[in-house]
């Protein structure tokens, strides 16, 4: 399986910003942070010794609307769980997520937005650390679809998680903690434990299993994990911003 | 600044009284700490550990429901969790085809949407159908509700319910999530059948040879396929389904949507039929004639919070153990900082001081009664993982026994 497509820092004007395509999906997502701001004074900014994290999204060709109000809660909810938000300087002022939805199939209304949640949430990990916000861990996320014969398909298009039984986004943070979990359709908890067990295999990579055979072949079909790919991203960018300093040594 | 502490040392001197402060003081200032001791009561005292509103951790508010308490509509519920009321009224209007711009394109020939059809017999029960056929039936019959936006769901939190929320405002962040949560799990559901909200129009046969298929529609088997040809639908029935907050104690989502399935199980849709003389649909008066809806299955939502013991767990970046370590810890073993608590049912007081949420659907299925999870949602920590969503599994399949039993008395 061939790997996202990571830009970091492609805006010069944001604090950090990252662009971000999945190759299954095509979902392609433009995401700026600036961190940290002014915020004006607001009713709702109700706790004055942390940061205030806010999330916006755009979609491509329409107005933002209710699914998108939806989407951005829970991708709050989930960040600023790890935004270190009482570091200095950070609070009682803001940090804003804007993510632009670029390319890709637009959602439809009462559409769950699952199948373009993970880029989102990547997508905004990246611009994160492009605006070098103080988080406690870093995360990777997935979408899986569960077909009615019970194949479990990767990062499935609008149209597959339609026809699908169950879709299912998890996120798993560096450290292997679950910490967000979407799951929509019918299906039963042991499906649920595959869909685990195969959403851990994307993205951290298999280093926790055993030496089973089912597993490996997963791997080899899987291809790179996710947050490998994140890591190495990042990797580049920093060796690149800092190659001034390398080659003088 | 001679003032300033002129000012304050009047306000600091006089002593007060006693050293102790009512409970609700206490819960006021020092919230996290109320709740934290309530749950963790000292060993010597023999308390056992309970929440502060009186519950234990995976007891859920006393439930209530209402049904057809509003006459204007063609289903309404009141229920009440506790302290949180909804209200919710569904309100049928007509979607004429000849209205829908895309209608003539988009629509197959009316053979094939026939032979769609006969798969959702209305005498198979919901179970059966939704089990054997639900991958043939799926296109033809779902894509209508969601294409042509049939269900029309809408949640108002601006009522007065909360201190928070002030009357008239725009629909705030919470508000519009809810209605985008309710929408997304009637489609994901198909709580709603799509042939219910069909109004259908067969021209009469003319021709000599059909002279003994005259019989009513309902009765098809496969020799009246042909007649059936010529059937076509001629309107929809919309549901604009509205859910009023007219109170807020925390957990929103259980309260409305248990209010949606208990109006949408009250709903009754007159009679309509296409009046090819004056070629529009037209209603029957008759409450005899109107039919209710048939609904899939009776999914039930519980929602529960983690309350962590160490209030800075969340920005301490140092103290966080693995995942792997942080399992090997027994949920009894779990002391001082480390200690969370689930608690199901959160109330608003709850809810401020616990960031880690999680919402399972559940439904049960056929004269088995397995539990089957319709939706399971978690976010905003890492408590919470496949140990823990079995054990809420479990507790979400004991309240859909209770939440049916009440939403069948009332």
């Amino acid at each position: 399986m061939v790997g996202p497509n990571v830009t970091l820092t492609p805006l010069s004007r944001a604090d950090g910003s990252a662009s971000y395509q999945c190759p299954s999906t095509g979902s392609n997502i433009l995401g700026s942070v600036n961190a940290p701001v002014e915020l004006p004074g607001r009713r709702d900014a109700l706790k004055p010794e942390e940061a205030t994290v806010e999330v916006f999204v755009k979609p491509g060709t329409a107005p933002a609307g209710v699914g998108e109000r939806y989407v951005e809660g829970i991708i709050k909810t989930m960040i600023s769980r790890l935004i270190l938000g009482r570091e200095k300087g950070y609070p009682r002022r803001g940090v804003v997520i804007t993510l632009a939805i670029v390319g890709g199939q637009p959602a439809r209304r009462g559409d769950s937005y699952l199948t373009l949640l993970p880029a989102l949430l990547n997508t905004s990990l990246l611009a994160l650390l492009s605006a070098s916000v103080p988080m406690s861990m870093t995360f990777s996320a997935t979408s899986l679809a569960v077909t009615s014969t019970g194949d479990i398909l990767r990062e499935p298009t609008a149209e597959v998680a339609n026809s699908a039984a169950s879709v299912h986004v998890l996120a798993f943070s560096s450290k292997g903690h679950l910490l967000l979990n979407e799951s929509q359709g019918a299906f039963d908890l042991d499906t649920w434990d595959n869909v685990r067990e195969r959403a851990l295999a994307i993205c951290r990579g298999t280093a926790s299993f055993g030496s089973d055979g089912d597993v490996t072949m997963t791997v080899d079909v899987d291809g790179q994990p996710l947050e490998g790919a994140i890591r190495e991203a990042v990797e580049d960018q920093v060796h690149r911003d800092y190659a001034w300093s390398i080659d003088a040594v | 600044m001679a003032p300033a502490a002129a000012a304050a040392s009047p306000a600091a001197q006089p002593t007060p009284p006693s050293l102790s402060l009512p409970p609700s003081q206490f819960a006021r200032l020092q919230p996290h700490a109320y709740l934290l001791a309530h749950l963790s009561p000292p060993a010597a005292s023999n308390h056992p550990s309970i929440r502060a509103n009186g519950r234990a951790p995976s007891q859920f508010r006393v439930t209530s429901a209402n049904t057809g308490s509003l006459t204007h509509t063609n289903g309404s519920a009141v229920v009440r969790v506790g302290e949180t009321a909804a209200v919710c009224g569904v309100r049928a209007e007509l979607l004429h085809t000849e209205d829908i711009a895309s209608w003539s394109v988009t629509q197959p020939s009316a053979g094939s949407a026939n032979k769609r059809r006969k798969l959702v017999d209305p005498t198979l029960k919901a179970s059966e159908t939704v089990g054997d056929s639900s991958e043939d039936t799926y296109d033809e019959d779902e894509s209508h509700i969601e294409d042509l936006n049939l269900l029309v769901p809408n949640l108002s939190l601006s009522t007065g319910c909360a201190p928070g929320f002030i009357p008239g405002a725009p629909p705030s962040a919470l508000a519009q999530s809810l209605s985008q949560q309710i929408l997304s799990l009637l489609h994901s559901t198909r709580l709603v059948r799509a042939d219910d909200l069909r109004i259908w129009y067969q021209p009469p046969n003319l021709g000599p040879e059909d002279l003994e298929r005259h019989n009513e529609s309902e009765q098809m088997d496969v020799d009246a396929d042909e007649g059936e040809k010529n059937r076509e639908i001629k309107a929809f029935w919309v549901l604009y389904i509205d859910v009023m907050i007219i109170s807020l104690a925390g957990n929103p989502f259980d309260a409305a949507w248990a209010s949606v399935l208990a109006a949408l199980r009250d709903t009754k849709l007159p009679r309509a039929w296409w009046d090819i003389d004056n070629e529009t649909v037209v209603c029957s008066d008759a409450v005899s004639d109107a039919r209710k809806l048939t609904l899939r299955g009776m999914p039930v939502a519980s929602s529960f919070c983690v309350f962590e013991a160490d209030a800075a767990a969340g920005w301490r970046a140092v103290i966080l153990p693995d995942a792997e370590e942080e399992r090997k810890i027994a949920e009894d073993n779990r002391k001082g900082a480390q200690r969370r608590w689930i608690l199901a049912d959160p109330d608003g007081y709850e809810e401020g001081l616990s960031q880690e949420r999680a919402c399972i659907v559940v439904d049960k299925k056929g004269g088995n009664g397995k539990t089957v999870i319709v939706k399971m949602e978690k976010n905003g920590g890492w408590a919470i993982d496949s140990r823990e969503l079995r054990q809420l599994v479990d507790i979400s399949s004991q309240r859909w026994d209770h939440v049916r039993q009440i939403l069948e008395q009332c």
